[in-house]
């Protein structure tokens, strides 16, 4: 049964329809209650877009945010100082008309110019900042901008602060022509400075980001963050398509294309920046937060050799292959377990800078016991799925490149790097070789002998051949009792000396490639024993042991200088 | 006075608001979602506006889109009904920006009682009776024994972090406290490492008694008699009736009273419902306060003749009340059933599917408030209650068989639905002797 216009409808009593009646207070939503989401079309509440940090509540989009509103965001109330805000810029070319829009958008928006600057307190911690706003000018760098942003990493400089810049921008000031292009060797040189000085440098890329900007200090940061979905590039996408002749892939130079090209260490949504930047400002300060606490936790049942009586590992002289087995079961818990246990505060830095970032890799900024540490592990999948994703734990060459990014990070700021060795070995294929897999090993084994920081690589599964070698360039090597760590595996031992890869149980048993024997062979410092079956759910013996000799490893090795630490690694490696 | 209401919800209930409107000749407007476009409110009003998909989110629960259509139908107000956004106050201070007049009361008013213990100190503060218990945490014994005391046995021990009836014992008497407690917190501090107690009465066998209200804007309150709602399943009510068994002339007195207090304290305005819990002894408590039109609220209509959504659309409008307390006389007795679409079999599984044919009682006496008709296709977006049927007779022995007689004659051909059930308990010798409490299905289902 249809009912459509079945029904009498209601007979209107009023007489008043069709007059139109002077002065009637009908309904009306008043100015500035509802907006609409220029990315989705809805109508939205104007208070909530407010309350989700200007993005969508439909659509999740995020809404561009002018400078003080992002200051406002970010800042501890009442700590932001605003430096140069009434310095600018002149005409140098005499474009016409210049003048008068600059002045209009004074008039507008009440800035000076396309960039403030000053300093700011997140949670407490003191920083340089300077963030574009885009409704001057598009947020394109003149030669104000460019002076406010060199004065403001100057001035941090001296004063010993982090910066953060918070790119909006789309790019050159065309109007200011080379004066403009100066300003991206002005503040990139002034960034070195800064570096060079040992200090940090965030940079947040929001949309959009391009031209000029991107090609200068929005790309220089230690730590590179952006906010979701930002168009980020150097050319920007209309540019690239008349020029190629070819239609551009769905989220090309979007920050998530960026972050899986290696460019960016993570993107941050809005409710979460505030802490993210305060994280990492924490991690980078020399408080007494930063120092390294002993645990106060007296070890049950004294050394660690009587503590391996408690649980039931397997015997000395067990078949090496049953330990080569277990160091390549799915259920063994893997770099990114340790990650989880052993630290805290654990951000995660993404990307080589160069071609990609690879996931086999996992690496970032923690803190162990309170110390600031690099970590980077070798990580396999927990399943089929995560393995995949992970390419089982095997590294291209953009992983090794990330390490080692990492690592020089380190060195910057005086962090002891932690590795994790979990790999059947560098992953073999085309695009590895093309991208060269064996210079990134290669560099890493250079690169790592002389990093001035303490070096600490254990071994928890799989330590196969050079693809663990270039994350074990370290002071001391330990490994869990039923890892393994070889020249190559035993089925491609077997393959290559005896044409016959079938028998790897034969080859594990002469390649002395058990933890045991190694630590005989005097190759790793220390060895612990494990529970058996060891998974994610037996690992608390093994963490509690590990802990302690971090702690210890840390106490003896972060009082030597960097001469004194090269000199050891390189004894180490020169007697083997 | 209101001339055109946007009726902000579906089903049964948008169909009661439009059929009351029609009677008043005020023009209404239907909202209704992609999947509501066959819906008999969407039929039955004078407009019809899609605000969205099928999920609520998107439709029914979008305060933008639905303030939107009021501006663009020219409608005054909105009626919101009950469920969706009937108890949101964000939403009726949005209306109240607008200038629509939101048919119900003023937001802060909604936000105020909606929060549970700033309700609770109101009422306490205006000598509504609450819940006796410790306001503050206890954690020891001794401590226990004391607010135990104060309180009165038999009491409730429950953590402070509890849930699922972790860490939750009764005790009947001192001497049984120390072990009680002892127990509750040790579960306590296994499943939440937290040893927080509080010590609160424990209400026994309680019924569900509801007081209906009415509050113009000029300070005039009134009671319209109660509703005793103990039989629910899981919380969610399936009989209603008035008035209750449990309540003697002198005791409804005295509760309406306490409601009426209670609406005073709130500065309510608009149809309301006190909800309190009735112990076996009379001594009853707040719980808590609906600022919105009751799915029940027919049994309220039958047995004092007052059109509630009449009422609150009149007091939205600014007019005062047209009865005074003496005027409210509670004739008669009224039973409603909740017909819904679900299978009582299967775990009460929701039944949607296509409504082939169907056959509703009727005559002296019944009413039926429903949306669905033959060929209507119930989806499973949505509440499954398609129907309620109510009767009314001189008293309950005449309901009772009423009510059996109309639920015998429902067919509903093309979905499951809980009559059958519904018949059962109508003949249930405990229901009909008028014995009930809020635990009746639960031992129905024991068998007990």
């Amino acid at each position: 049964m249809k009912l459509d216009n079945m029904f009498k409808k209601t007979k209107v009593t009023s007489g008043e329809k069709g007059y139109i009646t002077l002065g009637r207070t009908g309904p009306v939503v008043p100015e500035g209650l509802l907006r609409k989401c220029n990315k989705c079309g809805s109508a939205i509440i104007a208070e909530d877009v407010r309350r989700d940090f200007y993005t969508c509540p439909r659509c999740g989009g995020y809404f561009r945010v002018h400078a003080y509103r992002r200051i406002e965001m970010l800042a501890d109330e009442g700590t932001f100082e605003e430096w140069d805000k009434e310095l600018r810029g002149g005409n140098p070319l005499g474009y016409k008309g210049y003048e008068e829009k600059k002045a209009g958008l004074k008039e507008k928006t009440g800035l000076t110019e396309a960039v403030v600057t000053g300093k700011i307190s997140i949670n407490g911690s003191e920083a340089a900042v300077g963030v574009c706003d885009g409704r001057f000018l598009m947020a394109s760098m003149g030669e104000a901008v460019g002076e406010k942003i060199t004065r403001a990493v100057e001035r941090a400089t001296k004063e010993g602060l982090p910066v953060i810049l918070f790119a909006c921008s789309g790019g050159a000031r065309m109007q200011e022509g080379i004066v403009s292009l100066m300003q991206m060797a002005k503040t990139a040189a002034a960034l070195k400075r800064h570096s060079e000085a040992g200090l940090l440098y965030i940079s947040v890329l929001t949309d959009p980001t391009t031209g000029g900007v991107t090609a200068s200090f929005a790309m220089l940061g230690d730590i590179i963050l952006a906010e979701p979905k930002a168009l980020i590039g150097f050319a920007g996408p209309r540019v690239i398509e008349q020029t190629i002749r070819q239609k551009l892939p769905a989220g090309f130079q979007r920050s998530e294309f960026l972050l899986e090209h290696g460019f960016i260490d993570g993107i941050i949504t809005r409710p979460e920046m505030k802490e993210t930047l305060s994280r990492i400002l924490r991690l980078h300060e020399n408080t007494a937060e930063n120092i390294l606490e002993i645990s106060a936790e007296e070890p049950e049942g004294g050394d660690s050799s009587a503590e391996a009586c408690r649980y039931a590992s397997l015997k000395s002289g067990t078949d090496p292959w049953e330990r080569v087995k277990l160091s390549r079961r799915e259920d063994r818990p893997s770099g990114s377990d340790y990650i989880e246990t052993l630290f805290t505060d654990f951000t995660e830095c993404c990307g080589d800078r160069l071609f990609a970032d690879d996931k086999a890799v996992i690496g970032g900024i923690a803190r162990f016991g309170g110390v600031p540490v690099t970590v980077i592990a070798q990580a396999k999948g927990r399943d089929t799925k995560e393995n995949i994703m992970r390419n089982f734990g095997m590294p291209s060459p953009e992983g090794y490149r990330k390490a080692l990014r990492l690592m020089k990070q380190a060195e910057k700021f005086g962090r002891p790097v932690i590795c994790f060795v979990d790999t059947p070995g560098a992953f073999c294929g085309l695009e590895a070789e093309e991208r060269g897999q064996g210079e990134a090993i290669a560099r890493n084994l250079y690169e790592m002998s002389e990093l001035r920081v303490p070096i600490l690589s254990m071994i928890i599964g799989e330590g196969g051949s050079g693809g663990a070698l270039a994350f074990a360039v370290a002071d001391e090597v330990w490994m869990l009792e039923n890892s393994v760590y070889s020249i190559l595996s035993p089925e491609g031992f077997a393959s290559i000396l005896w044409k016959d890869s079938k028998r790897a149980k034969e080859a594990a048993g002469v390649m002395k490639l058990t933890a045991e024997h190694l630590k005989e062979m005097n190759i790793v410092e220390r060895v612990f024993p494990e529970p058996v079956p060891y998974t994610r759910e037996t690992m608390e013996p093994v963490i509690f042991s590990v802990k302690r000799e971090i702690e210890s490893f840390l106490g003896k090795y972060q009082s030597m200088t960097g001469e004194q630490l090269t000199e050891h690694r390189y004894m180490r490696f020169r007697k083997m | 006075m209101i001339k055109k209401i946007l009726v902000a919800n579906r089903g049964e209930i948008a169909v009661r608001i439009i059929r009351a409107c029609r009677e008043m000749g005020i023009e209404t407007v239907a909202v209704y979602s992609e999947a509501d476009r066959e819906a008999l409110h969407a039929k039955l009003a004078d407009e019809a506006v899609c605000i969205g998909p099928a999920p609520s989110k998107e439709s029914y629960l979008c305060m933008e889109r639905i303030i939107s259509a009021t501006i663009v139908s020219g409608a005054d107000a909105i009626h919101p009904g009950f469920g969706f956004l009937s108890e949101n106050s964000k939403f009726a201070a949005l209306c109240e920006q607008c200038s629509i007049t939101f048919i119900g009361p003023s937001a802060r008013v909604i936000e105020s009682l909606g929060n549970k213990q700033e309700a609770r100190n109101t009422m306490e503060a205006a000598g509504v009776p609450i819940i006796p218990g410790s306001r503050e945490p206890v954690y020891t014994v001794r401590g226990g024994e004391k607010a135990a005391s104060e309180t009165g046995y038999p009491v409730i021990i429950k953590a402070a972090l509890g849930g699922g009836g972790k860490g939750m014992r009764v005790v009947y008497s001192p001497e049984d406290f120390e072990a009680g407690f002892q127990t509750a917190q040790k579960e306590a501090e296994m499943a939440f490492g937290d040893n927080t107690m509080y010590i609160e009465h424990f209400i026994q066998h309680p019924r569900h008694i509801e007081f209906q209200i009415l509050a113009d804007h000029f300070g005039n309150v009134i009671h319209l008699g109660e509703r005793d709602c103990s039989i629910q399943r899981n919380h969610q009510k399936m009989i209603e009736e008035s008035p209750s068994l449990a309540l003697s002339e002198k005791l409804r007195g005295k509760m309406g009273e306490a409601a009426v207090k209670a609406a005073k304290a709130a500065r309510y305005t608009n149809a309301g419902t006190i909800e309190f819990l009735l112990e076996k002894n009379e001594n009853f408590y707040f719980m808590e306060m609906n600022t919105r039109i009751q799915v029940e609220h027919p049994v309220t209509e039958w047995v004092t003749g007052i059109d509630l959504i009449k009422a609150q659309i009149r007091i939205a409008s600014g007019e005062r009340l047209s009865y005074k307390q003496e005027d409210v006389q509670i004739s008669g007795h009224s039973i409603e059933c909740r017909i819904n679409a679900e299978n009582p079999e299967k775990g009460f599984r929701p039944s949607p599917g296509t409504v082939r044919g169907m056959h509703l009682p009727g005559g002296k006496g019944i009413r039926i408030d429903s949306a669905i008709y033959s060929g209507y296709t119930i989806t499973p977006y949505y509440d499954s209650m398609v129907a309620k049927l109510s009767v009314w007779a001189k008293n309950r022995k005449e309901a009772v068989r009423k009510m059996r007689s109309a639920l015998g004659e429902v067919i509903i051909e093309g979905i499951d639905t809980n009559v059958d059930y519904q018949y059962a308990i109508l003949n249930h010798p405990d229901y009909v002797a008028g014995d009930i409490d809020i635990e009746f299905i639960e031992r129905l289902k024991r068998g007990v």
